[in-house]
């Protein structure tokens, strides 16, 4: 405590800094997190390179570089208590999708092969070395509070915020982003899986109904459901529900593909088929996890094969 | 005594609950198209409609909990750590 003030850093690893946009996201109500925290250090308000004593230490962003990995154990030795903020530093985050591929491949592609770039060589000075996977914040380091989302809405930033400061029991909440869409899922007699543009979708009924891959159904609540909303799937970024990762054999092709077969007149293993295809872009978010990546029924490098076999 | 509850704003009247549900605890709301629970009495705790529900809107108070031994070990140690 310094003034009787909750002392707060937050640091950013690998991510995109949304997370940090979304604390400022708080609005007014950041006056209030304000009357009862000292922000010591944080990347996108304070300039302070090094990282100060704390009460709470947020952490954004998964490890990707060496530099991530000294910034998480830094923040660990000097923070009582760290919260890991967002999908990323849940789950490992959208760049998960990266251990489909080896470092190599990806350095490769990135600073050589894409048909825009100029240069023909990997840069070498400025930046710290590529981490060969990309790790979620807990398999560095012991986390005491998980706040998954992507970004996670301010409605959840602040309620986990206060909690803490309040020093009230925290709030373990299951529901998924269907329960805050107002789509009504009914049964229809669409016969074959349709891609985004196929067709003019009604604003009424669920994406699912309607034969659209939406996994709204197979993601936590951390976002107040915006996307299904406004008439675009979900695309799973707050990563999966409690009960897929506690069920080892509950998985997001199982889950999605049950559900949408019973509203639809489509066959369950097509629509397995059809999400394994497109695997890594359903499993992005959650993939570089161990909850997800050691599950018996997750395939990804079976699945990625199959469709480099086809082309 | 067993109880059984559905948040109302989360159903999204899918009806999967009264398909699934083996002892037909379940009725279906024309009126509001939301899925209501009938006779709580009859439900064994199958937790059938937990699992099926898309919007995890069904919950159980006073049921025997089975231990975890099958489950996922990676998340069951960090599951009451999530916000």
């Amino acid at each position: 405590m310094n003034n009787g003030k909750i002392r707060l850093n937050t640091e950013w690893l690998c991510d995109c800094g949304g997370c940090h946009v979304a604390l400022v996201d708080l609005h007014d109500k950041i006056l209030n997190v304000l009357e009862a925290v000292e922000i010591q250090k944080c990347p996108v308000l304070t300039d302070v390179k090094e990282y100060p004593e704390a009460d709470i230490g947020i952490l954004t962003g998964s490890i990707r570089t060496e530099h991530d990995r000294h910034a998480a154990l830094e923040m660990r030795k000097k923070c009582k208590k760290i919260i890991a903020l967002g999908t990323c530093a849940v789950y490992g985050g959208l760049h998960g999708a990266g251990l489909a591929h080896s470092r190599e491949e990806i350095m490769d592609t990135v600073y050589r092969r894409t048909p825009t770039t100029k240069t023909d060589f990997i840069p070498d000075a400025g930046v710290t070395g590529l981490e060969k996977i990309v790790t979620p914040v807990d398999e560095i380091i012991d986390v005491d509070l998980y706040l998954p989302g992507c970004p996670p809405h301010a409605h959840y930033i602040f309620e986990a915020l206060t909690d803490l400061i309040e020093d009230r029991e925290i709030k373990t909440r299951q529901e998924t982003v269907c329960s805050g869409c107002r789509r009504i899922m009914k049964k229809t007699d669409i016969s074959a899986i349709r891609n985004n543009n196929d067709s003019a979708l009604d604003d009424e009924v669920c994406f699912l109904s309607q034969g659209h891959i939406c996994l709204g159904s197979v993601t936590l609540d951390r976002c107040l459901a915006p996307c299904p909303n406004h008439g675009i799937m979900c695309t799973g970024c707050a990563g999966p529900t409690m009960q897929i990762l506690t069920e080892p054999t509950h998985d997001i092709r199982t889950e999605v593909s049950d559900r949408m077969s019973r509203l639809t007149k489509i066959d369950a293993a097509d629509i397995r088929k059809h999400m394994e295809k497109s695997a890594k872009t359903h499993y992005a978010y959650a993939m570089a996890t161990k909850m997800i990546g050691n599950k018996p029924t997750f395939l990804i490098r079976k699945w990625i094969a199959e469709v480099e076999d086809q082309r | 005594m067993l109880e059984m509850t559905i948040h109302d704003k989360s159903c999204r009247g899918c009806r999967f609950c009264l398909d699934v549900c083996p002892t037909d605890c379940f009725v279906f709301n024309e009126e509001t198209q939301k899925a209501m629970v009938a006779k709580v009495d009859n439900c064994i705790a199958c937790l059938s409609c937990t699992s099926i529900c898309p919007a995890a809107a069904i919950t159980h108070r006073n049921h025997h909990v089975v231990a975890n031994f099958y489950r996922n070990i990676n998340f069951s140690r960090r599951m009451e750590k999530f916000l």
